[in-house]
């Protein structure tokens, strides 16, 4: 029997509900988003509940991943960046809780569907433009003027400012959603290999399934923190408008 | 759960990083120019060519930028 390394990501309705014309039916991925977003409420809930001064191990993991993010917030965005935190927690823990459920055999990974990955993203970009307006109005659009530019350069620099900045929401939503498809894809073909290797030599490409599941969850880490940091970098630019390049020379 | 300032997981994510940094920016780029060929101007190879030029530079500016973040070790 041969089988796709890709059928793992098919979706198929499982409820079909129409709205309107408008397509939101149950299917896999959504029951696991709401698995995931209970579980992590479910967990910060209970570590919230009993606030104890000498914690628990539930309340102690709660303050480490708390302390974890407030971290990166304070060292790319400054103390004014306090005020996303609630938006960057969640977002950190929703895809990291995602991340690591898809590891569990017969589940889903949500993060491989572009379409998720391509929300948050343009809900972190397109947040950092309103505040960038908000913020700076017009002057803003500096932002596609690099500090100590010669006037000469303009033409160039403009649109390579340009492309850079559009570049940014494609490459946070590509990066996660390519990691995820491209881990899982390698697990499957190993696996396969796997079964149809038989006894002989099948053992091979297993043991190879097992290490490799174990970066699969590095992975899952690394990717939930790069996305988390980045998402603060992004959020930083549009409140300090060159703050950074000043920084650098 | 690693600390931020954890010097392997800070590398992994600015190696991680820089990889799609690059692409990102050469999708844009030859889209735009895409886009401006077939529904603005209809200056067919130009488009394409100048667009992906432009997002080659701006993807290794891209590059070049985050690579100046880095902590100094």
């Amino acid at each position: 029997m041969e089988e796709s390394p890709l059928h793992p990501f098919e979706l198929h309705n499982w409820l079909p509900i129409s709205l309107g014309g408008l397509d939101i039916s149950i299917n896999k991925a959504v029951v696991i988003m709401w698995v995931v977003v209970s579980l992590v409420a479910a967990l910060m809930v209970m570590a919230g509940s009993a606030r104890k001064l000498v914690p628990g191990k539930l309340q102690s993991m709660a303050e480490m991943m708390v302390d974890f993010i407030r971290g990166i917030i304070m060292d790319t965005m400054g103390k004014e960046g306090m005020r996303f935190f609630p938006l960057i927690a969640t977002l950190f823990l929703f895809i990291l809780f995602c991340n690591l459920i898809g590891l569990i055999p017969g589940s889903y990974t949500v993060t491989s569907q572009i379409v998720v990955t391509a929300v948050f993203a343009c809900l972190v970009y397109g947040l950092s433009l309103v505040m960038g307006f908000l913020l700076h109005g017009v002057k803003f659009l500096g932002i596609l003027v690099p500090p100590g530019t010669p006037a000469w350069l303009l033409p160039l620099m403009i649109p390579i400012e340009l492309i850079s900045q559009l570049a940014r929401p494609i490459s946070l939503a590509v990066r996660l959603f390519a990691n995820m498809t491209a881990g899982h894809v390698i697990l499957g073909v190993l696996f396969g290999l796997a079964i149809s290797g038989g006894l002989l030599i099948g053992w091979l490409p297993f043991a190879f399934t097992i290490a490799m599941n174990g970066l699969e969850v590095g992975i899952a880490f690394i990717q939930a923190y790069i996305f988390t940091v980045l998402t603060c970098v992004y959020l930083g630019d549009a409140f300090h408008l060159h703050g950074h390049d000043e920084h650098a020379h | 759960m690693p600390p931020s300032q954890d010097p392997l997981y800070a590398g992994l994510g600015q190696a991680v990083r820089i990889g799609t940094d690059l692409l990102a920016a050469l999708i844009v780029g030859g889209g735009l120019g895409w886009v401006c060929d077939t529904y603005l101007f209809g200056s067919t190879p130009w488009g394409i060519v100048g667009g992906l030029v432009l997002g080659v530079m701006a993807g290794i500016r891209n590059a070049y930028r985050s690579a100046q973040r880095w902590p100094k070790t």
